[in-house]
């Protein structure tokens, strides 16, 4: 459980809306080896929702997903 | 492989057939008198002027060529007379671009068209029967697919939903100097259901005209987009609608408002209804028809003097050309900015942002939105204004890359935010 993950991508997705979050970790994903985790911060409280969904749908893992003032999220490349 | 091909080919005509009607194939193709007209009003056209092969009437023709050759005797007897074409693999794949890179489904050619040929109800057809073969562009139904599986998983996020609201009530009660204000979420038997995006700014502005209207609204946890309607993928597209539908009947309200958002509004009020068995126990209208009745009943004041900037109203294709919302935009900047500067053309002959028809959501061809956006860009330095209102969250995306990309040195906004800023 207490893994240590080394990020091999991160985003800067703050200021960009519903979809424009998504379409770039979409894009990004594609960008790293699988196994591998990008590492985001977005401002849009439309990425809780969306990208559980967009992991699910996609076959690609959420590692974390923490919200405050900023939203972070590490997700994990599977295929 | 060859098998694999056949059967690729096969099931596109069969796919083709089911979703291009008579009245759309055929008549289309009889009615146009290959006049141009549409040729001079297409956006990608007045962009470039040289390629015309993404003129509307070479697109619909690259559809009907195929079309004629399994409907028309004339072109089944003698295919070379008519120009009809077999339908190919890599036909298909051309296609791709043809109607989903070269048109943003507009309807601009149609306005223009003398004789009404519907040139983007082709473009529709072949979008929905390149979705039905996994060929359309992956961005695009991977955010339909999305969309449809986080409503259907939504007890995992609503805690963090309901935070983030009532984190947005607390600005709302410190923008207002009201604590209580509110945004209120599945209340049941308010008067409407208000339907945002996930953003929150579309529902701080909204959720500030509501408060001082003092309106019986509620929020709840679906969002307003339709990916599924730039697939023309009716399956996909009703799972999208029935969430809206299904929350509507379930809190028991008079109206489903629907935010500044051209595709969400125009599939829920035009398109969808036709989907159902029964009419819906809802009326549907859209959030600039509700704050125009709040500022002509004098529901909601705002200051004529708080906007000192120079204005102007990009008219989304799906809100003023498509759905008819054209005069009430107008007549709520003219309650509260002095200086309102019209593009030219405008209104129903609005020329397309370029980002429409999903194309601002796929960053695969951004050159080519980009450079479609070039009349629209051209059209907002004419006026040389400082602020562009969008009343649509689709153009805005596409206007604010148009500003960085033309330099056009302009502010971008949305209609309710510059309402709440002039709220009294």
């Amino acid at each position: 459980m207490n893994e240590e993950i080394t990020v091999a991508k991160t985003l800067d997705l703050k200021g960009l809306l519903c979809p424009m979050p998504i379409v770039k970790i979409a894009q990004a994903i594609k960008e790293i080896e699988i196994g591998e985790v990008i590492e985001a911060t977005a401002t849009d409280p439309g990425v809780l929702a969306d990208v559980p969904a967009w992991a699910s749908t996609s076959g690609n893992e959420v590692v974390s997903l923490e919200h405050g003032d900023v939203i972070t999220f590490r997700v994990r490349r599977i295929k | 492989m060859d098998n694999q091909k056949e059967s690729l080919v096969q099931k596109g005509k069969k796919e083709l057939d089911k979703r291009f009607s008579r009245l759309v194939g055929l008549s289309s193709s009889n009615l146009c008198v290959r006049c141009g007209l549409c040729v001079d009003a297409c956006h990608y056209i007045m962009s470039d002027g040289k390629d015309l092969a993404v003129s509307p009437v070479a697109k619909a023709e690259q559809v009907r060529q195929v079309y004629k050759k399994h409907h028309d005797w004339l072109s089944k007897v003698f295919p070379r007379w008519t120009g009809a074409q077999k339908l190919t693999e890599e036909k298909l794949k051309d296609w791709r671009e043809v109607a989903y890179k070269n048109c943003s489904m507009c309807q601009r050619c149609t306005v223009n068209c003398p004789l009404g040929v519907d040139i983007p109800a082709i473009m529709g057809a072949t979008r929905s029967t390149l979705s039905s073969l996994d060929l359309a562009p992956e961005m695009l139904t991977m955010l339909a697919d999305m969309a449809i599986s986080r409503e259907e998983n939504l007890d995992a996020f609503r805690n963090s939903f309901v935070n983030q609201i009532r984190s947005m009530e607390k600005e709302l009660q410190e923008k207002m100097g009201d604590p209580s204000a509110t945004i209120p979420v599945e209340v049941q038997n308010a008067n409407f259901l208000y339907v945002p995006l996930s953003g929150a700014h579309t529902i701080l502005p909204a959720a500030h005209i509501f408060n001082k209207a003092k309106e019986s609204w509620t929020i709840s946890m679906y969002e307003a987009a339709n990916y599924g309607i730039f697939l023309q993928d009716t399956a996909r597209s009703k799972k999208i609608t029935d969430r809206i539908v299904n929350e509507a009947k379930r809190l028991g309200v008079n109206e489903v408002i629907i935010t500044e958002c051209g595709h969400a509004y125009s599939t829920f009020r035009w398109t969808a209804p036709s989907w159902y068995d029964e009419p819906w126990p809802f009326r549907v209208r859209n959030l600039v028809e509700v704050i125009d009745e709040y500022i002509q009943t004098k529901r909601i004041k705002v200051d004529p003097e708080k906007i000192k900037e120079s204005i102007t109203l990009h008219d989304s294709c799906n809100l003023a050309r498509n759905s008819g919302l054209i005069e009430e935009p107008r007549r709520i900047l003219k309650a509260l900015v002095k200086d309102i500067r019209e593009m030219s053309p405008n209104k129903e002959r609005n020329i397309c942002c370029g980002g429409g028809g999903g194309l601002v959501a796929n960053p695969e061809w951004a050159e080519t939105r980009l450079k479609a956006g070039k009349p629209k860009a051209e059209q907002i330095k004419a006026t040389q204004a400082e602020v562009v209102v969008a009343s649509c969250d689709n153009c805005r995306h596409q206007i604010e890359e148009l500003n960085d990309h033309y330099d056009l040195k302009v502010k971008v906004t949305g209609l309710s935010e510059i309402i709440s800023e002039a709220l009294i």
